[in-house]
């Protein structure tokens, strides 16, 4: 076997100890470069970490550079956080791309495949270990592709983890597909290890201790489609869409076993009336899209909010307008959620901030549509969507079913008159569904009586509107509750939504090591927003910073309009397609510190 | 007992094509001892999507051109429910299109009827899909819908009535609904319905349509030679009527559903499965 290792630059350090670990994969997307990605996370999972990832790729199937972070830590975490400390770069695109991140004193594992790693491009201090991977998979291996696992077994020795790790996490994700699959992979295992020999590699980090109970790790879009199951929902319809395919697939796999249904409909307006057909047979139903598809679904909603149908419609964000940027990060659609469709009507919109909130709110957001037969939006972002986060495995024993006004045949009986738009205390009618003997109703999308039938008498809207609406103040009590982080007394306050909160908390501790003490409100209903936890919040505040991905601040408008205070409110904004890193937010709130008089308006740096 | 709404007179104008539709579907609903709460009638926007409220059953009134998306998972949710779509030709046929192209290749078990004039009666008469050539200026060629149905190979049922004949329309109906609450599939079922206001077709239909089903040797299983025959008929300035074609194929529920309980009569208490929770979270641990 000749090894050819072209550079051996920086002599082996001793394993030095880490709090935590942040790896980056990049090569060309589709040739599985990002399941490296998926086997460290399996690795530090075994290890008793936490572990959060991301990936970047390209609206193709095949090509363009594709890379993906993984972050592992003792501690809980919801971000990738700022830097990398280990580079897996399957080319020198994936350097360049990473560069500007790469630690002072990183490792860096190259494929030379095409040539010797331009030291110029990674810090002075950081260590290369380069080797044909790619042609090593081929002619030992008879098959290139193995390149990614010769290369994980690379990692496993910077990391300093035994082999029998490696070697028992390579088994676990290739076992299920027999030994065609798996012995190859093994084998290259030990040709990575031989590699690593050869190269000399020592282990360069200590990791931490994990003592992590029961963890699970999984993607905001996969927690949203166990919360459906677990709450009820049985009824899906939905159309392809990045972020959001990863619903519709994951329902698709798992609803018919509990005897549901997860339909790919032709089209998101087929989707989104779909589920309203199955709300109207009293199905709990669920639909899930982005941002263009939500456009096609807006008359759908509209149509929920006045015909009383509960419906919960889970809105993915990605880069807009139009088409976008398909698979990148953004929060620019809340302003689309709060205010779609035309005409006045009743909506909740809740706001998961990570994936356990994406499975308990999901069936916060089932709950409160059946009792306020009303459309409810659970609003999250790519990152949130897509990447894998550890969190405490879910507790089913803490799932409730509440049907609200829901009339059987049994219940029936005791009703009198059945109008399915009876106007009431709390603006919410007595439902009854297709089935149930004398409990027939007109359910239409028309302005109508308490019958159902079309009316278009002045007294009749009135009453009929303000019942409608009067259902938004009343789910005020029933909202998901936000939470207060950080110093009571500081004067610096952060207010977010969604993905940011893991970059926020960790901006604020490195704020507190520089002596700037900061709290943050993190909100879970958008609306209606809760006066209760923001205005006690905003009082206490001399500037509070609204961190969005987006330009105009969506959040931060929707706050000065709805509570006040816009003199305080000022806004952290970024649209680059990725989300906050911890550092961006830090290095704002110095740069706005600095300049504060002049502040107000939207930071555009 | 609780006492419920009452079913209110139609919207439309006198003499309209509409009114026999009405009749003979509440006839067939009548003969058939349909129980009505058991079923759900959903109409579109338009004249004829009005429907729901002059009939003493489930109702609800869909988004314009939504009613097949919506029907479809009403039955989904709730095979055991009798379930009519109904709507208009610029309902189903212009903006439903893609959802009507997309029921017929599903095959679900409903019964679709549209009510077919050729134009827009409720926004004062705009040529719809199937106006013929010159009216109010279109030069479109119509759109056949009992040509397309029978162009898709999962199509089980395709019917054309004439409001103008009752007595074909009401065992058109019967036949429709037998079809489709036996869960063989969809029941496609337009109607040659005029509109007296905007497009009074009615003496050149009574003279142009053909009772398919009156000759004998009209074979309603060979989808072949019925896409021969209707064809054929059209070209020759004819509309034929009748049950034009009776096939079996799949239904939807079958597919989608393989014979479970409803959804809307689960257990959906989260007590009820637990440990299918369990396996659900084994693969993310």
């Amino acid at each position: 076997m000749t090894i050819s290792v072209n550079e051996r630059e920086a002599a082996v350090q001793a394993a030095k100890p880490v709090d935590e670990i942040k790896l980056m994969v990049g090569g060309q997307g589709g040739d599985g470069t990002l399941t490296v990605v998926n086997l460290l996370g399996r690795l530090f999972k075994e290890l008793g970490l936490n572990t959060y990832d991301q990936r970047n790729v390209l609206s193709r199937i095949r090509g363009g550079h594709a890379d993906g972070v993984i972050r592992a830590s003792a501690r809980d975490i919801f971000s990738v956080g700022d830097g990398i400390d280990v580079l897996l770069a399957f080319d020198e695109e994936a350097v360049e791309t990473a560069k500007d991140l790469l630690s002072k004193e990183c490792v860096i594992v190259y494929d030379s495949l095409h040539g010797p790693l331009r030291r110029e491009l990674v810090p002075a201090n950081s260590t290369v270990y380069s080797a044909k991977f790619s042609d090593l998979a081929g002619t030992e291996l008879k098959n290139r592709l193995l390149k990614n696992t010769v290369s994980f077994a690379v990692l496993g020795r910077v990391l300093g983890v035994p082999d029998e790790l490696a070697i028992k996490v390579v088994r676990a994700r290739y076992e299920r597909r027999g030994q065609e699959v798996l012995q190859p992979n093994l084998d290259a295992l030990s040709l990575g290890f031989r590699v690593a020999d050869d190269l000399g590699i020592r282990a360069h980090f200590g990791l931490p201790k994990g003592a992590l109970g029961q963890r699970i790790q999984i993607s905001g879009d996969d927690a949203i489609g166990m919360g459906f199951i677990a709450g009820g929902g049985r009824f899906y319809a939905g159309y392809p869409i990045t972020p959001a395919s990863e619903i519709l697939e994951y329902l698709q796999a798992n609803l018919p076993k509990f005897g549901g249904a997860a339909i790919q409909a032709e089209d998101e307006i087929a989707a989104i009336n779909m589920a309203l057909g199955a709300s109207l047979a009293g199905v709990r139903a669920m639909v899930a899209t982005s941002g263009p598809g939500q456009d096609l679904m807006t008359e759908g909603v509209g149509q929920a909010g006045m015909a009383e149908l509960p419906l919960v419609i889970v809105e993915v964000q990605r880069s807009g307008p139009s088409t976008g940027m398909p698979t990148k990060h953004e929060q620019s659609d809340l302003n689309h959620v709060v205010f779609a469709g035309h005409g006045e009507f009743p909506r909740l919109v809740l706001a998961p901030a990570n994936a356990s909130d994406c499975f308990y709110m999901t069936v916060d957001a089932l709950n409160l549509a059946d009792k306020y037969q009303l459309p409810v939006f659970l609003l999250i972002d790519q990152a949130m969507g897509q990447n894998t986060q550890s969190v405490p495995e879910f507790d089913f024993s803490k799932v409730k079913v509440e049907r609200g006004k829901l009339v059987d045949a049994d219940s029936i009986r005791s009703i009198q008159v059945y109008k399915r738009y009876q106007i009431t205390d709390d603006g919410v009618s007595p439902r009854t569904v297709p089935g149930v003997p004398d409990g027939l109703f007109q359910v239409t999308g028309n302005e109508h009586n308490e019958w159902g039938f079309v009316s278009v008498n002045p007294l009749n809207r009135e009453a009929i509107v303000k019942k409608r609406m009067l259902k938004i103040d009343e789910a005020k009590k029933d909202m998901p509750k936000g939470t207060v982080f950080g110093d009571p007394s500081a004067e610096l306050g952060f207010i977010t939504y969604g993905s940011n909160y893991g970059p926020i908390l960790e901006a604020m501790e490195i704020l507190a090591k520089r002596g700037v003490n900061t709290k943050f409100l993190l909100i879970r209903s958008i609306f209606p927003l809760l006066e209760d936890e923001i205005l006690p919040f905003l009082e206490g505040v001399k500037t509070a910073y609204v961190v969005e991905c987006n330009l105009t601040g969506q959040l931060r408008g929707l706050i000065a309009k709805d509570m006040g205070h816009a003199d305080k409110l000022v806004g952290i904004n970024k649209y680059t397609g990725s989300p906050f890193r911890p550092s961006e937010i830090v290095n704002r709130v110095e740069g706005l510190q600095e300049r504060s008089q002049f502040l107000g308006g939207v930071d555009h740096s | 007992m609780t006492e419920y709404f009452k079913p209110v007179t139609p919207i439309w104008c006198p003499g309209c094509g509409d009114f026999g539709i009405l009749a003979s579907l509440k006839k067939a609903l009548s003969d058939l001892k349909i129980p009505p709460h058991e079923t759900v009638v959903l109409g579109g926007i338009g004249c004829f999507g009005h429907i729901h409220n002059d009939l003493a059953v489930y109702g609800y009134h869909a988004l314009h051109g939504r009613v097949l998306p919506t029907a479809m998972a009403v039955k989904l949710a709730n095979p055991r429910l009798t379930v009519i779509a109904a709507g208009g030709d610029g309902d189903g046929y212009a903006i439903g299109g893609n959802h009507f192209l997309h029921a017929l290749r599903r095959n679900p078990s409903i019964v679709y009827i549209v009510s077919n004039n050729g134009t827009y009666g409720l926004t004062k008469g705009q040529p719809s899909p199937t106006a013929q050539v010159g009216y109010e200026g279109t030069q479109e060629t119509p759109f056949e819908p009992v040509l397309t149905a029978l162009s898709m190979r999962s199509t089980t049922f395709i019917a054309r009535g004439f409001s103008g004949n009752q007595v074909q329309l009401q065992m058109i109906f019967r036949e429709a609904l037998q079809h489709a609450n036996s869960l063989r599939g969809m029941a496609f079922v337009d109607v040659l319905s005029p509109c007296v206001t905007y497009n009074d077709t009615y003496a050149e239909w009574r003279k142009a349509t053909v009772d398919v089903n009156a000759d004998a040797g009209y074979d309603v299983t060979n989808r072949t030679k019925a896409f021969q025959t209707v064809l054929g008929l059209l070209e020759a300035g004819k509309l034929p009527t009748g049950i034009l074609y009776r096939g079996s194929g799949k239904s939807y529920e079958e597919m989608v559903l393989q014979g479970k309980e409803p959804m809307a009569y689960q257990n959906i208490q989260p007590a009820a499965n637990v440990e299918m929770y369990r396996k659900l979270i084994s693969r993310y641990k």
